[in-house]
């Protein structure tokens, strides 16, 4: 056969290739369509509607932990999981990232007590489901805290029983227009000085202490608006009272043990990553940091850190994905996060196909938010060649 | 790679794809066989004809509450809901041990029920309006008639609801004391923080570490965790029930909608209990009543060849008495006054007694 006559449809390689893709569409098609007409049939049999109009009912239920009124709708009781589950994903991200790159750094001390210690945390929580780390941290130590008639108080500014910690919080005392106007002059100083610091320094190379100068301006902003608004904001204390504590920002248990238990959990995961990403960065680079004399800090900091936080970011993303995907896990403590408040729902006559639907397109859009976020980080780091 | 190669090395995936094919041909015919019957006798359901074609019944209970539906160290069944999926069984399939227990959370109980996963739900379930017409689900005769309670521990100085402005409240989640305790609190005008838990094990704890200051749930279901309060928690004179009762919890037997030869079916073997105990017949006498002279008793023990066209054997009553007995003996054994529950009969007597259960005739 010459290459320039084709070998018969049934035969040819190019041909079937386009064939078996359109089968197989075909058949993940009509896969899909039989079970989401099965759903329907089924739904409709059993006299249960396919519609979103439950969303508008008033939900009958009390959410713990907000001034949510049962008279309120499904759709209410949503939005307020989705903002319990945007606080724990947020926090925990934060938190769990600063704790895996400080125990990932101190696997590869050169202090033995030091290291030993980081691998022990690492290998001990890295093999625990996180269920049983969450429940480990409810059951066995923040239920375990004193009950609230014999609440722990530091300074009249903390109060720790076991039906939470409440911390002081700012209170509106007055009008805050004139407060957040000179705030925003304030910022927008901040930044300007930021920029001219920064083009001092590329121009004439000295030191730029732009951080310094824009923290400062931002301070002087921050209290000239302060006393120039009359002093709107104040700070509430917590008051222990005989049922609990009134006034300041109170932080229950089950959101102690859901934070806390998912922030260790991964940061255990972090570290493992941080770890492999130094021990990725080219040997050649920490002979040459050496060379120039630096210590091992500026070694980190200046040669080591940089070049890692670029091979870190991709996993790191997967962390946090993970993170604010098992902050579903707050159902086994009862924190009225979106997965709990969903299920309530649905026992409490919201139909389940629709709830559930709504709940994975919350947690899909958490997860592509991050994505995003770490897309860019990633896509400038690549740009700029690096930190 | 010549042709006869290809085809030999084709063969073995395709046979095994079309053996696969056949099976799975197969059960879609049947089950397109089955629905078409379906539609075709008035889209009626045939829960009866399947129970008795499977052999077992399911039954949707719960594990966690004493008297009503707890597990035995032995890992047997225990309790008055248990009972009476018991009692179909023996109607149904002429042998009370063969149910398949299912325990369900109160979330959980309904999404199963409507998915086939059980045949009816004998879960200490209120009937109320909103389940009757959105969850699927036709409510049958009341076994027990509760109403909601409040438990605090005994040294805290609560008396009436009202005491307890600004108390944290443990509930379970998925229940009808949930959506009481906000409304009535509110109406009431009483402060109060809920704590919603998944399941009593998580709640009691919480309890117990005084992370909450009152449990809400059905009088019955308290009656029962107070009854089995750990000695080292002071036992049951740690916990106290106050008096006031906040609300109608009619509790009974759930089935599918839209199958009404089956509802027919699980309510009249509830009826059959209570109209034993009003005719007197027990477990004891059963067999010398089926000689009885009272043409009324005979007839409800399946003489006088009268078949009501249930669905069920003309003696059914007999086996149901048989094995499980009247609504007395089941109340009594389960969570009557000499139990560790020891809930007085009150508005579970019979009617001629002064309380709710009324039998209709057996004509």
């Amino acid at each position: 056969m010459t290459s320039r006559q084709r070998p018969p449809l049934w035969r040819d390689v190019r041909a079937l290739r386009v064939a078996f893709q359109i089968v197989f569409l075909a058949v993940v098609a009509a896969t899909i369509g039989y079970f989401y007409t099965n759903l329907l049939t089924n739904l409709n049999r059993l006299g249960i509607g396919t519609s979103f109009s439950y969303l508008d009912q008033s939900a009958g239920f009390a959410i713990s932990g907000s001034d949510f009124s049962p008279s309120e709708s499904f759709l209410a009781a949503t939005l307020v999981g989705v903002q319990n589950t945007a606080t724990v994903a947020v926090l925990g991200i934060a938190l769990a990232t600063v704790l895996g790159i400080v125990v990932g750094i101190a696997r590869l001390s050169s202090n033995w007590l030091v290291r030993r210690a980081a691998a022990g945390y690492v290998e001990a929580l890295r093999n625990i489901p996180v269920l049983v780390i969450i429940l480990f941290w409810y059951l066995a130590v923040f239920l375990q805290l004193p009950p609230i008639d014999q609440a722990v108080e530091w300074a009249g500014a903390l109060v720790l029983s076991n039906r939470g910690l409440a911390l002081p919080w700012v209170e509106r005392t007055g009008g805050l227009a004139v407060f957040l106007g000179c705030l925003a002059v304030g910022v927008l100083a901040a930044v300007a000085s930021w920029v001219w610091r920064t083009r001092r320094n590329e121009r004439t190379g000295a030191p730029s202490h732009r951080v310094r100068w824009a923290g400062i301006v931002l301070l002087g902003a921050l209290l000239v608006a302060f006393f120039a608004g009359g002093r709107p904001l104040g700070l509430s204390l917590p008051e222990r009272g005989e049922l609990g504590t009134e006034q300041g920002l109170l932080l229950s248990p089950e959101y102690g043990a859901l934070l806390i238990g998912l922030v260790v959990y991964t940061a255990s995961h972090i570290a493992e990553i941080v770890r492999g990403s130094i021990l990725a960065v080219p040997k050649g680079q920490t002979e040459a940091a050496n060379a120039l004399a630096l210590s091992g800090f500026q070694r980190l900091r200046y040669v080591v850190l940089p070049q890692a936080f670029r091979i870190m970011i991709p996993p790191l993303a997967n962390q946090y994905l993970n993170l604010t995907k098992n902050s579903s896990l707050g159902v086994a403590v009862a924190f009225p996060e979106v997965t709990r408040i969903t299920r309530i729902a649905v026992g409490q006559q919201a139909p389940a196909p629709q709830a559930i639907v709504i709940l994975m397109l919350v947690y899909l859009g958490f997860s592509l938010a991050i994505s995003l976020v770490t897309n860019l980080v990633n896509w400038r780091l690549r740009r700029t060649g690096g930190a | 790679m010549g042709r006869p190669r290809f085809f030999a090395r084709l063969a073995l995936p395709l046979t095994f794809v079309l053996l696969l094919s056949g099976c799975i041909g197969g059960t879609e015919g049947n089950q397109q066989e089955g629905r078409a019957g379906q539609t075709g006798a008035q889209a009626q359901g045939n829960t009866l004809q399947q129970v008795k074609d499977r052999g077992t019944l399911n039954c949707g209970v719960n594990n966690a509450v004493p008297g009503f539906g707890s597990v035995t160290a032995e890992g047997e069944y225990r309790g008055f809901d248990i009972d009476f999926c018991r009692a179909v069984a023996a109607a149904v399939l002429d042998d009370p041990e063969a149910v398949e227990f299912k325990p369900l959370t109160a979330e959980q109980r309904f999404t199963a029920l409507q998915a086939g996963e059980i045949d009816v739900l004998i879960r200490n379930t209120t009937w109320t309006a909103s389940r009757d017409g959105q969850e699927g689900a036709t409510f049958l005769t009341t076994t027990f008639y509760d109403g909601q309670g409040m438990m605090v521990r005994a040294d805290s100085s609560y008396q009436e609801l009202e005491d307890m402005d600004g108390t944290t409240i443990c509930v379970l989640s998925g229940t009808t004391t949930e959506l009481n305790l906000a409304s009535v609190f509110r109406a009431r005008g009483i402060d109060h923080q809920p704590r919603t838990y998944e399941d009593n094990e998580t709640l009691q704890q919480a309890f117990i570490q005084e992370r909450c200051d009152g449990w809400t749930s059905d009088k019955s279901q308290l009656a029962g965790v107070r009854s089995n309060w750990p000695d080292n928690q002071g036992g049951p004179e740690a916990l106290r029930i106050l008096d006031e009762t906040f609300s109608k919890e009619p509790l009974g037997p759930v089935v599918r909608d839209g199958d009404s030869q089956w509802a027919q079916v699980v309510d009249w073997v509830v009826i059959a209990t209570i109209q034993a105990e009003e005719f007197g017949i027990t477990s004891e006498n059963v067999d010398q009543m089926q000689d009885s002279d009272n043409p009324e008793i005979a007839r409800f023990l399946g003489g006088e060849d009268f078949d009501a066209g249930l669905g069920l054997p003309n003696d059914f009553a007999v086996k149901v008495i048989e094995a499980v007995g009247n609504y007395g003996e089941i109340y009594n054994r389960n969570v009557g006054p000499d139990t560790t529950l020891g809930l007085e009969r009150g508005m579970n007597r019979l009617w001629t007694e002064g309380g709710l259960h009324y039998a209709p005739p057996y004509r």
